[in-house]
């Protein structure tokens, strides 16, 4: 077990080590700059520098780095395939709340949210959209990530056959529906057709 | 460990608010006792202060902390656990008896300790649901008593309360409770005066029931119940009661008046039933009388037997007494309604009312000077226990009180504390606290008017001392010049110091050289000097603390109560002649041609060392300076200086200062038998206005330095303009002699007072100006910040600033002003306390206060000396009618400054044929049709009349 | 009022030198990026850290170093009477500049430029010495946060009543009207960051307030110093059992880490 360390904490001589993430160099040593764990690796053999790199590791990492981008707070990027949750609708959008990237959940905190636009659920008769007719309150859609959108949203899309609702509830009995086409799903127990916009899953 | 305290409030707004507070517990709080068990005693030998070899330890409970303070200062008690419930409480309802028990635990011989139980782990308790605050706190100090018990298992506990509950639930709990007379008693073998110290309203016992079942006829109820405080409270607020502090007048006893904005002026409260047992100082609430039964002020001079006309115990001898001889006050605060508003009518009827209860009362925990009334109501005094005390002030009634001692009491001067005044009772009960001396003995009675005026003549203590400098004190070039760069060395320079003869704590010295030498003819630089006591003086030491507290040096006949210890007052510091002595100067460049200084030249301040040429009186000043040949370059320089303080006294006057008067007036002593050869009004030469004109420059100048450099924390002198209607006296007076005044302005007060001259009477204007100083108010201090610049001026010297600089031996403020120009030139860091306007408030209020109780100390010295004087021989003397009255005559004897009553003779035995009193033309025709006014001159015969016990008073007697 | 009695004991039973029982939690509110609860006697002080993210008004953005905001607010029912208060009053924002400024002085600005960090302060409880426990709230939440930083800092106060030095000032002892000193400090560099001295204090008494004030922060520190330990050792052994869930996930060998002591 390791102890410990906290902001402003000395760790090594600076001559002895390199300073890595969540470390900084002060006068003569390597001092940490956050409240975490600290971590010594041997320089790579090809190195220059044969100092061994010492940096402050965080606490827990819950959202995993499934993405490659470095650790951290996993970030949906434009053209990222994303699950969402409905949240709200109007006549002209719908917002939802983002809860799977690339398939890696998404840390409940983070909260990022999502748009998807009249004009971008469907690829055809982009005009006549009825979103009521599309998506309702709790549906689980799969969209894509149209662009970083506003300050509080990204844009998404459902404009693509593979993309939709995958997931609603039934209304008169809450139990998940099925798909019957790409414009409907069906109640399993009332047999009741609700129209939505469909993903087509493999 | 801790605990939340929490209880609901009501702002002052009304609302209702919850207040949580944190309440840490510990345990590190000991018992102070080196008996108890490790735990309990703490390391810290110096908190062991319970002796261990006292028979028991004490604790007392709130009601004896508070009534009981004179049986906790005798000697034989010590070993007392005070608890900080105790303290609390009595802080909170009376003042003066929590600063009392606090000096008590200071006192080393006493081992009061204090015992923090509140903050206690084992000895904090929490109110249970429904217990009283009281209930709980009696049961704090149980649970104190019990754990002091299991502390120190070795020691007897006792628990000293009067509450009959406390005591029984006390002995319930196992805890050893006595009431005080039970504890008194138990210690009457050793000290029997206990009994008399013990204060009323005990719970037991024997000797109350005895009393009581004596008193059973009397005890019907002679006063009014007064109203509890929740229904003052609501009358005041709701307008049908007034409140306010009740002054009794100085000649009419049982007449006193309350102020009140909503009826406009004060209301008059006459008689004793309405009184209802308020006294003077008193904060009451007054009920008004319907219109129908308002009265006119009284017109007449109280009369023997009037103050005491429905009290049959009295005997008339006794009441002659409180015709009251004293000296004339000096200003408007001292005297008594004479600047009061009166709301009146037409017919001269004022609005008059009944005392329903008191607020507040003034009584004084260190006691009245009293002593024993031996008249028959009071037979066979010297066996009874139960007595009468008259105090010496004439404004209080009797007090009964209790003592064993009657007979060793008889002709004793002896301090009296009140303790109630229950409504069945024709008198407030108090008990008896010390003897003084023998009544009429100059000691003695120096003691009682030092008592009554609060002033402290005890002598310093072994910590003050050690603050002075070692005699012989002598200065030294090392310490004081090198070491002192900004101290200048003026020993070169000619100065002289002029006093009063006999003085020998010499505060200031002056200087004055022509400045021709140094290409600046025509010029004079004049320097003030003054003992530079700051030098020796320092913040936060024992000595300052103490001079802070006495605030002034009191100067009676025959003795100097000093504010600072003899060596520094008389020799360290006092700028006598011929030696070196440190000193704050101030010089001025002053014109020699006009007398007046230089425009535009600033007076300069700097520390010097003077070594004064000649210590003069003003007498040998006067003699120098009037002396032709005589030209010493001492006198000369002393010509220069009055030369330029006639002009600097011409200035002031244009400007609108007054001359003012005030009878003051002196004794010639015999060294020898410290008795009065002579006595006379003081007698003023141009070398005192000299004197006293450079003082006032130095002065102004210092109140203009200090406040550049403290805008807001200077302390300042100031003489508020007296309001116009504070002139009516002397309005009236004036109407009646027939001379115009003017009192728009203080210019035109002033020339209209210099007009106002009697060609065939030097007196008169004279006296004229008495009436007029007397309806001012009196100067003050106070700290600039808190008053406005219109309100901080100096109404008498017709000076926007003013302060005090040119007595730092005798006066706590000149300290202050001196710390503060240090501060201000750079010599010193400004000290904490001047730097905090709250601290400085204190200091300023407090020299207000002792400056006022050194005055009246010094009156009634004087007072007391002339009774001394008159014993002797009766005088005839010429006296003057200040005030005119229906049954008599206010007359002021300008040679003795006497200002007393006089009755017209037998004026009572025809009904028919009463003195006419015109309150207008203030005369007073009498029934031998001799008309008297105000301002005539007449011959009176003053003598003693003695009285039984050593008692007496000053009879005058017109010829 | 007798604020320090001859015994040595002040009105709530402490002696001069003693500050009020001290209390911290980490991560006390989940939904911010960082957050803390600072307790001072009964004073207690929330706050919480957002971001740092991108600028909200693109003019405000410091191109090299972080911006900075903060902002106060007391809760209605923070003082003994119930009051609606306005934000943005003279005492509030005098408080949150001198939280602002302290933290802009302990964290590395200029790692983080272009970006901006929001920090909220809510004052629960308020019985004296708000200022100090409200730095001291917002260091934990930054550090909880993880913004890279100089050095932590805690921030105490310490007032002159009776002739005597007391540490940490109570409601009731803050209405004494003596000087006070409040000292922010940074016991790593061993730097004093910010003094605020309140009513007129002579330099004397200055510093001996402001010594005793920087004694009542190295105990703070040294209290917070404990909690965030504590806390990282929590964070930690959460991080190990994440990493374990992920390994056996993957069915990877865990791959062995090298820790420093």
């Amino acid at each position: 077990m390791t102890a410990p360390v906290l902001p402003g904490e000395p760790l090594r001589h600076a001559d002895e080590v390199r300073s890595g993430p969540g470390t900084y160099v002060r006068g003569k040593s390597v001092v940490a700059a956050v409240m975490g764990h600290a971590r010594t690796t041997p320089a790579a053999d090809d190195a220059d520098d044969k100092r061994p790199l010492v940096e402050v590791i965080k606490g827990p990492v819950v959202t995993g780095d499934a993405t490659g981008r470095g650790g951290g707070t996993l970030l949906p990027e434009v053209g990222d395939e994303v699950f969402a949750r409905v949240l709200r609708i109007n006549p002209r959008q719908v917002w939802c709340e983002i809860v799977a990237v690339n398939g890696k959940a998404v840390n409940d905190a983070s909260g990022f949210q999502g748009i998807v636009r009249q004009q971008d659920v469907r690829a055809t008769e982009i005009d006549k959209v009825d979103m009521y007719e599309s998506f309702l309150p709790a549906d689980v859609i799969r969209a894509k990530v149209l662009s970083l959108g506003d300050q509080r949203s990204y844009y998404l899309t459902t404009a693509r056959n593979e993309l939709g609702v995958v997931q609603a509830k039934s209304p008169f009995t809450g139990e998940p529906m099925v798909p019957v086409s790409w414009q409907e799903m069906m109640c399993p127990s009332t047999q009741v057709k609700v129209s939505r916009k469909v993903a087509k899953v493999d | 460990m801790s605990a939340q305290r929490s209880f609901v409030k009501k702002t002052k707004a009304g609302r209702v608010m919850k207040v949580v507070r944190e309440h840490y517990l510990r345990d590190d709080i000991y018992v102070g006792c080196e008996l108890a068990t490790e735990e309990y005693r703490g390391p810290d030998q110096s908190t062991w202060k319970l002796s261990p070899g006292a028979s028991k330890f004490i604790v007392i409970d709130t009601n004896v902390a508070l009534h009981q303070l004179d049986l906790l200062a005798h000697k034989s008690i010590a070993d007392v656990v005070v608890l900080s419930v105790v303290l609390e409480e009595c802080r909170n309802r009376s003042k003066s008896s929590y600063d009392r028990l606090r000096s008590m635990c200071q006192d080393p011989t006493k081992r009061f300790f204090v015992f923090a139980n509140e903050h206690h782990r084992d000895t904090y308790i929490k109110a249970e649901p429904g217990e009283s605050p009281n209930d709980r706190n009696d049961r704090a100090i149980r649970v104190a008593a019990k754990f002091y018990q299991r502390a120190i298992p070795s020691k007897r506990i006792v628990l000293l309360t009067n509450d009959r509950g406390n005591l029984l639930r006390a002995k319930e709990e196992g805890v050893d409770a006595l009431s005080v007379r039970q504890f008194a008693r138990e210690h009457a073998a050793d000290a029997p005066e206990l009994m008399d110290l013990v204060a009323g309203n005990d719970i037991d016992d024997e000797d109350v029931a005895a009393a009581a079942a004596d008193d059973a006829p009397s005890a019907k109820r002679i006063f009014a119940e007064h109203l509890s405080a929740s229904q003052m409270a609501a009358g005041i607020k709701g307008g049908t009661l007034h409140q306010g502090s009740l002054r009794t007048g100085r000649f009419s006893p049982w007449e006193g008046y309350v102020g009140s904005d909503a009826v406009g002026g004060d209301i008059m409260i006459v008689g004793r039933t309405d009184m209802n047992r308020a006294m003077d100082g008193d904060v009451v609430a007054v009920e008004l009388l319907p219109e129908s039964e308002w009265r006119r002020p009284g017109t007449k001079i109280a009369k023997p037997g009037e103050e005491h006309k429905d009290d049959k115990e009295d005997d008339k001898e006794d009441d002659k007494e409180n015709e009251t001889v004293s000296l004339a006050p000096a200003v408007a605060e001292d005297a008594d309604d004479g600047s009061a508003v009166k709301a009146k009518r037409e017919d001269g009827v004022v609005p008059t009312g009944r005392v329903v209860g008191v607020v507040k009362r003034n009584w004084r925990e260190r006691g009245y000077a009293a002593c024993i009334d031996l008249g028959p109501g009071a037979a066979g005094a010297a066996a009874a226990s139960r007595l009468l005390a008259v105090p010496q002030d004439r404004r209080l009634p009797k007090i009964r009180i209790q003592t064993r001692q009657a007979a060793a009491l008889v002709d004793q001067r002896i301090v009296v504390v009140i303790d109630s005044w229950p409504a069945d009772s024709p008198y407030p009960e108090g008990h008896y606290v010390k003897s003084l001396g023998k009544l009429g003995d100059a000691d003695a009675e120096t003691a009682a008017v030092l008592l009554e005026a609060d002033v402290d003549d005890r002598p310093f203590a072994p910590a003050v001392h050690a603050c002075v400098p070692p005699l012989p004190w002598s200065f030294d070039e090392r310490t004081h010049l090198q070491a002192q760069p900004h101290r200048e060395d003026l020993r070169n320079l000619r100065v002289c110091s002029v006093d009063p003869p006999g003085c020998r704590d010499i505060d200031d010295a002056l200087s004055c050289r022509p400045l021709d030498d140094e290409g600046m003819p025509g010029m004079l630089e004049l320097g003030v000097h003054i003992a530079d006591v700051t030098s020796f003086l320092h913040p936060d030491t024992a000595m300052d603390d103490e001079a802070k507290r006495r605030g002034t040096t009191t100067y009676l006949v025959q003795r100097r109560l000093d504010m600072l210890p003899k060596p520094l007052t008389e020799d360290i510091c006092s700028l006598r002649g011929g030696v070196e002595r440190l000193t704050f100067s101030v010089f001025f460049r002053f014109d020699a041609k006009t007398g007046l200084p230089v425009p535009g030249v600033e007076p300069r301040f700097t520390k010097a060392v003077i070594k004064s040429a000649a210590a003069l009186t003003y007498a040998e000043a006067q003699t120098m300076m009037d002396d032709p040949n005589d030209t010493s370059p001492l006198a000369n320089d002393l010509r220069r200086i009055n030369a330029c303080a006639r002009s600097l006294r011409k200035r002031r006057i244009d400007a609108g200062a007054l001359t003012l008067a005030s009878p003051e007036v002196r004794f010639e002593m015999d060294k020898e038998t410290n008795q009065p050869l002579d006595v006379g009004m003081y007698v003023t030469r141009e070398a005192n206005q000299m004197v006293e004109e450079m003082m006032l420059l130095a002065n102004v100048a210092s109140a203009e330095r200090i406040l550049r450099a403290f805008p807001s924390h200077a302390l300042l002198r100031r003489h508020p303009t007296p309001a116009p209607r504070m002139f009516d006296p002397l309005l009236k007076a004036c109407r009646a002699a027939g001379v115009d005044v003017d009192v728009s302005t203080s210019k035109k007060l002033a020339d209209s007072l210099d007009a106002a001259v009697r060609p065939d009477d030097q007196y008169f204007n004279t006296l004229l100006r008495i009436v007029a100083t007397r309806c001012m108010s009196q100067a003050v201090y106070c700290v600039s910040g808190a008053h406005s610049v219109n309100d901080r001026v100096h109404y008498g010297l017709a000076a926007p600033l003013y302060t005090h600089f040119t007595s730092p031996i005798r006066r706590y403020a000149d300290v202050v002003v001196h710390r503060l120009l240090n501060a201000a030139l750079g010599l010193e860091r400004a000290h904490a306390s001047l730097q905090d306007s709250e601290a400085l408030k204190a200091v300023s209020d407090n020299i207000n206060v002792r400056h006022r109780n050194s005055q009246m100390a010094a009156r009634a010295s004087v007072e007391l000396h002339t009774h001394i004087f008159f014993r002797k021989k009766a005088a005839e003397t010429e006296a003057r009618v200040i005030r005119v009255r229906a049954n008599g005559l206010i007359v002021f004897v300008p040679k003795f400054g006497i200002e007393a009553p006089v009755l017209f003779d037998d004026e009572e035995e025809e009904g028919d044929k009463k003195a006419v009193l015109d309150e207008e033309a203030m005369t007073v025709t009498t029934k031998a049709g001799k008309t008297w006014k105000v301002f005539d001159a007449c011959k009176v015969c003053i003598q003693i009349e003695e009285l039984a016990a050593g008692r007496s008073r000053l009879a005058i007697k017109i010829l | 009022m007798e604020y320090v009695s001859l015994e040595g004991l002040r009105l709530d039973g402490r002696r001069p030198k003693e500050t009020r029982r001290m209390r911290c939690e980490l991560t006390a509110l989940p939904g911010s990026d960082g957050s803390a609860v600072f307790e001072l006697g009964n004073t207690k002080v929330l706050a919480a850290v957002h971001g740092p993210h991108e600028c909200r008004r693109p003019s405000e953005r410091l191109e090299d170093r972080l911006l900075v905001k903060c902002e106060v607010s007391m809760a209605a029912f923070s003082t003994g009477e119930r009051r609606r208060r306005t934000k943005g009053d003279r005492r509030t924002n005098e408080l949150s500049t001198f939280v602002r400024r302290c933290i802009e002085t302990c964290v590395s600005a200029e790692l983080l430029a272009r970006s901006q960090l929001d920090v909220s302060i809510q004052v629960l409880q308020a019985d004296g010495g708000v200022r100090a426990a409200a730095v001291n709230a917002a260091v934990l939440a930054i550090v909880d946060a993880g913004i890279p930083m100089q050095d932590t800092m805690a921030c105490c106060s310490a007032g002159y009543l009776d002739d005597t030095p007391l540490l940490d000032l109570n409601y009731m002892e803050e209405g004494g009207g003596g000087p006070e000193v409040h000292v922010a400090y940074m016991p790593q560099m061993d730097r004093v960051v910010a003094i605020v001295t309140e009513n007129k204090a002579s330099v004397d008494v200055f510093e001996r307030a402001h010594e005793l004030a920087l004694d009542g922060c190295r105990v703070a520190s040294k209290l917070m110093r404990e909690r965030m330990i504590e806390h990282a050792k929590h964070l930690w052994a959460m991080r190990q059992v994440t990493l374990r869930v992920k390994d056996d996930e993957t069915g990877d060998e865990a791959k062995p880490i090298s820790m420093e002591t």
